[in-house]
């Protein structure tokens, strides 16, 4: 997995590429943690170019959701790819992560 | 097993996606469709890392083994370390509706495979034998 932090129209961003599992997610733990604890105020994740997502990647979302909540940040994802959707929905996660169809939509929110 | 296909892998998670290869290969062998296969892999992938999290508690340096074979239409899988028994949470995972991390892998695993049974007959460690059956494909 390949991570890249950067900022579009004021917003930070955090585009992933490849696979999120039980190896890569740790990484992927630490960025975002060091984020939240910067206080950013909202985190837009880009799924453009993730190919795959396990267990440990939805565990590492939904503790960093729970720590942007913790001081009422915005954790927002767009990009989704059908495939990981398929995955949120079943797992009943489409509820309480803010999705968004591209990045306009994202920021815009 | 006959016509099967058997790895050896390190228990280290980087070694996870040599699985998830090996899966979408074999599984693309006998024509199954892209759509399943991604679950399939998935839920081998997640019960791979259940032997790594569980049963060597994060030890990098064992090994277990997949085993891989179809016949007659029945899809079996079988996994096999030499760590620590498996317990009752890992086999029931969270409820669903109880928003936190961990606890989905068993939930991939359930959703996807037929049959799900812990082979009483050994001794130490594990074997998981996974078993689906597959409509359609082939």
């Amino acid at each position: 997995m390949n991570i890249e932090i950067g900022e579009y129209k004021g917003k930070k961003i955090i585009a992933l590429s490849g696979d999120i599992d039980m190896y890569s997610s740790p990484e992927l733990r630490e960025k975002i943690m060091a984020l939240i604890k910067k206080r950013i105020h909202t985190l837009c994740v880009d799924f453009n170019k993730v190919s795959y997502i396990d267990s440990s990647g939805i565990a590492t979302f939904v503790e960093g959701l729970k720590g942007m909540k913790s001081f009422g940040g915005r954790l927002q994802f767009f990009g989704v790819p059908p495939r990981i959707m398929d995955i949120f929905n079943f797992s009943k996660l489409d509820r309480v992560f803010e999705i968004y169809g591209n990045i306009e939509d994202a920021i815009s929110s | 097993m006959r016509e099967s296909v058997v790895i050896t892998v390190p228990s280290h998670p980087k070694y996870l996606s040599v699985i998830r290869a090996t899966t979408i290969t074999f599984g693309k062998l006998y024509g199954i469709r892209e759509a399943e296969l991604e679950d399939i892999k998935l839920a081998i992938d997640e019960a791979c890392a259940n032997v790594i999290k569980h049963a060597y508690k994060g030890d990098t340096t064992k090994k277990f083994i997949v085993k891989y074979k179809i016949e007659k239409n029945v899809f079996t899988i079988i996994i096999e370390d030499n760590g620590l028994k498996a317990d009752i949470e890992f086999i029931q995972g969270r409820d669903l509706n109880d928003i936190r991390p961990g606890g989905l892998g068993i939930h991939f695993i359930r959703k996807v495979f037929d049959g799900f049974r812990f082979d009483d007959h050994k001794k130490k460690g594990n074997r998981l034998i996974l078993t689906k059956y597959l409509h359609g494909n082939q």
